[in-house]
């Protein structure tokens, strides 16, 4: 159904503090992830699974390849004549301090969405933590309890240092947003329903403190305005650097996991390509890994991850490994411990080697 | 409308029942073939790939699932501005309504939309084979020899030619003779059923025919021999790669056996011309702990934790523990369930082997079996 209650809007201009292999080519937001995916796919289609046909998505300075990504929005239902997607500008410098997803001068300079919207609730979501998640289970407990915000957070399995928590208080009233989270916190994973009319009101008077983000800017009054929160039972993962993005990666091969987040009824979608079936040849080997469309198995794989048109020849090992598009693992090399960005090939016979506690990473090489 | 040089009509309203339980409930040309693909892929791709922005598809039997497929044309990039796919059932007229009686009826019944388009070519296909196809090259042949007709073929071997449409030619590669099936034949270039006609040509020809009481009105049967009769310019154009008809269960499952190994002969790696799909978004397929896979296809969204050889797995498959998968075509969404053995099949789409069952036969003298969609094949069945 089209959703004529909600309209949303996602950051992708988050930066992380370290500056990794991985984030050299790219911004956080279009990091491939689980083979086919990017990180922005996820909130594009808990929205495009809600039934929201506008969304604004707020850009990095570096935004070509979410740009290449996302296109007009058609593979989540976005290229509309009414509504659609909306790229929108950004703070180039993205949002580098710690639990700051949602820049109070993005949200300002992008008010013209606000205004133009009829729909009476804004879903604000970041592309750092990933779920699926019932958007509209959310705005219809947003909309019974007649709050002004609704705050979605997870207990905290684990400590997550860029991260928020949310101090809750009695009725599930917010009553205080704290940097970083500990494990059995309330964590907040950067999604919230916001009247519109709110958010044109806050656009308005806190236009002083822009350089907030908006939970700090009405952190003083967040009982006039009433703040609540909704607990999500299910699986949200955080990926805010190399380090945890490989942790995590590697547990989502437990089908258990992944299809918490990869599910029929409400499928996590992504840019199409025509690349054909994934191809094993007589004698290769591989077990407990996940392997992508246009992937040529020739050699041996274990316990890891392959993105679209990855070549492993014969005698080649790849093991506990996220190999990334179109890479070329040549006859008896081995990669162990490593994440291989995009393009690179690696000679016959040789080695890349990490070990479980220093992941090596190869950055993404030139088109060859 | 603008003027086009070349349109497609695309003939996919037959009902394919050679192919038995995998056209009980989707016509032919929908039937998923080699991994995440339809049949009608092929041919779609191939007009896309020869710059033909403009293709009419002609359904009839059951098509839903072929309609809602197709849907606006733009997996194959044919969502085109003045173009594109659109698609032609039968429908009623002032007149009352009729189905499609034969394959040139059912373009008589579309002159309509060829007269819309105004090409100066009309390119007649069928959505029922595996094959790679610069329709291009066909048409620079035909413009060159000035013809009225232009009619791929393909050396077939000697002793096969009587299964065919066999063409005879002169030097020039002009007809001189058309024979369905010939006891005798005395030429072994079958048609491949790929026809260019000048549209003028094509129309005066089938107004013609749809008059003719005694015309079963085919292509093969009426059209071609008259316009040979008639004195017209008829050429064939040669074509000398991989064609193979999916049209039998027999020749479904040996051609879908024929995209495996190292260097097939028709090679879905090829990047040249790529074959699009309008396939659905699921993850990565993933192969479990103790899973393996050997010479096989497998697709998005599959599951592997048994063995699975020399095989095709469609998008969605699930392949339990224990359970061994053999020379089989697994459609999408077919489940083989834990110490289940599948040998020599064809799983139709959601098709479902329950535990422990065996199927199928290693004795390539029997035939092979097939699960029709949606069936659950229990033990003792």
């Amino acid at each position: 159904m089209i959703n004529n209650k909600a309209i949303g809007y996602i950051t992708a201009n988050y930066t992380a503090l370290k500056q990794e292999t991985l984030l050299e080519s790219r911004p956080i937001a279009s990091v491939p992830v689980m083979g086919r995916y990017r990180l922005i796919d996820f909130p594009l289609s808990n929205m495009a699974n809600a039934g929201i046909k506008t969304v604004g998505l707020v850009m990095p300075g570096n935004y070509r390849s979410i740009i290449d990504h996302v296109g007009h929005g058609k593979d989540w239902g976005l290229d509309r004549k009414r509504g659609g997607l909306f790229p929108l500008p950004g703070n180039p410098y993205g949002t580098t301090k710690a639990g700051m997803r949602f820049l109070l001068r993005d949200i300002i300079s992008n008010k013209t969405l606000f205004q133009r919207a009829k729909e009476p609730y804004v879903v604000l979501m970041g592309s750092n933590i990933i779920f699926n998640m019932d958007l509209n289970a959310i705005i219809e407990a947003h909309e019974a309890s007649g709050v002004g915000i609704t705050m979605v957070y997870v207990k905290a399995e684990r400590d997550h240092e860029e991260a928020c928590s949310l101090v809750i208080g009695d009725a599930g009233r917010v009553q205080k947003v704290n940097e970083g989270c500990k494990y059995g916190d309330n964590k907040f994973i950067d999604c919230f329903v916001i009247n519109r009319e709110l958010l044109l009101q806050i656009i308005d008077r806190y236009a002083a403190a822009d350089y907030l983000d908006i939970f700090e800017a009405i952190a003083a009054d967040f009982s006039r305005i009433d703040v609540c929160s909704y607990e999500f039972k299910g699986l949200a993962v955080g990926m805010f650097d190399q380090e945890t993005y490989y942790q995590r990666s590697m547990e989502m091969l437990d089908p258990v996991i992944n299809n918490q987040l990869f599910r029929k009824d409400r499928p996590i979608l992504t840019k199409a390509h025509d690349a054909p079936p994934a191809k094993y040849a007589a004698g290769s080997i591989a077990c407990n890994s996940r392997i992508s469309a246009g992937c040529e198995i020739m050699g041996t794989v274990r316990n890891s991850i392959l993105s679209r048109g990855v070549v492993v020849e014969s005698g080649a090992n790849v093991v506990n490994s996220i190999i990334m598009q179109g890479v070329i693992i040549k006859s008896g090399a081995r990669v162990e411990n490593a994440i291989i960005d995009k393009n690179n090939v690696v000679p016959a016979n040789t080695e890349l080697r990490g070990t479980p506690d220093a992941i090596l990473s190869v950055g993404k090489a030139p088109m060859a | 409308m603008s003027k086009k040089e070349c349109i497609a009509m695309l003939l996919a309203g037959g009902q394919g029942s050679r192919l038995g339980a995998l056209t009980s409930k989707i016509a032919k040309p929908a039937v998923s073939f080699g991994g995440k693909y339809r049949i009608i892929d092929f041919t779609l791709s191939n007009c896309a790939n020869s710059g033909i922005d403009t293709v009419g598809v002609l359904t009839q039997y059951r098509p839903y699932r072929l309609h809602a497929y197709l849907g606006s044309g733009s997996a194959w990039d044919l969502d085109e501005r003045g173009g594109g796919v659109s698609i032609l059932p039968p429908y009623a007229t002032q007149e009352g309504g009729a189905w499609y009686a034969g394959t040139a009826d059912a373009v008589t019944q579309n002159l309509d939309y060829i007269k819309t388009h105004d090409p100066e070519y009309v390119l007649i296909l069928s959505g029922d084979a595996l094959y790679r196809m610069d329709y291009r090259k066909m048409l620079d042949a035909h413009i060159q020899n000035e013809a009225d007709l232009t009619i791929a073929v393909m050396p077939v071997p000697w002793e096969d030619a009587s299964r065919f449409g066999i063409l005879t030619t002169d030097d020039n590669d002009r007809i001189t003779k058309f024979t369905e099936k010939p006891e005798k034949p005395d030429s072994n270039l079958a048609s491949m059923g790929i026809y260019i006609f000048s549209a003028k040509f094509l129309i005066d020809a089938l107004e013609e025919d749809a008059l003719d009481q005694r015309s079963s009105h085919d292509f093969g049967g009426d059209i071609i021999p008259k316009a040979l009769a008639e004195g017209r310019r008829l050429f064939v154009h040669k074509f000398h790669g991989y064609w193979k008809d999916v049209g039998t269960i027999a020749s479904y499952h040996e051609t879908s056996m024929g995209l495996l190994g190292a260097n097939p002969e028709f090679d879905i790696y090829e990047k040249s011309a790529p074959i699009m799909s309008n396939d659905t978004t699921r993850p990565p397929h993933y192969i479990g702990p103790n899973g393996r896979v050997d010479d096989c296809l497998v697709s998005n969204g599959c599951e592997v934790f048994g063995t699975a050889k020399h095989s095709i797995l469609s998008t969605d498959v699930v392949v339990e523990e224990r359970a061994i998968v053999e020379d089989s075509v697994l459609l999408p969404g077919a489940i083989v369930k834990s110490g289940a053995h599948v040998v020599r099949a064809i799983l139709g789409e959601n098709a479902v082997v329950e535990e422990g069952v065996k199927l199928g036969s290693v004795d390539t003298q029997k035939d092979t079996a097939v699960v029709g969609n949606d069936v659950v094949i229990g033990k003792g069945e």
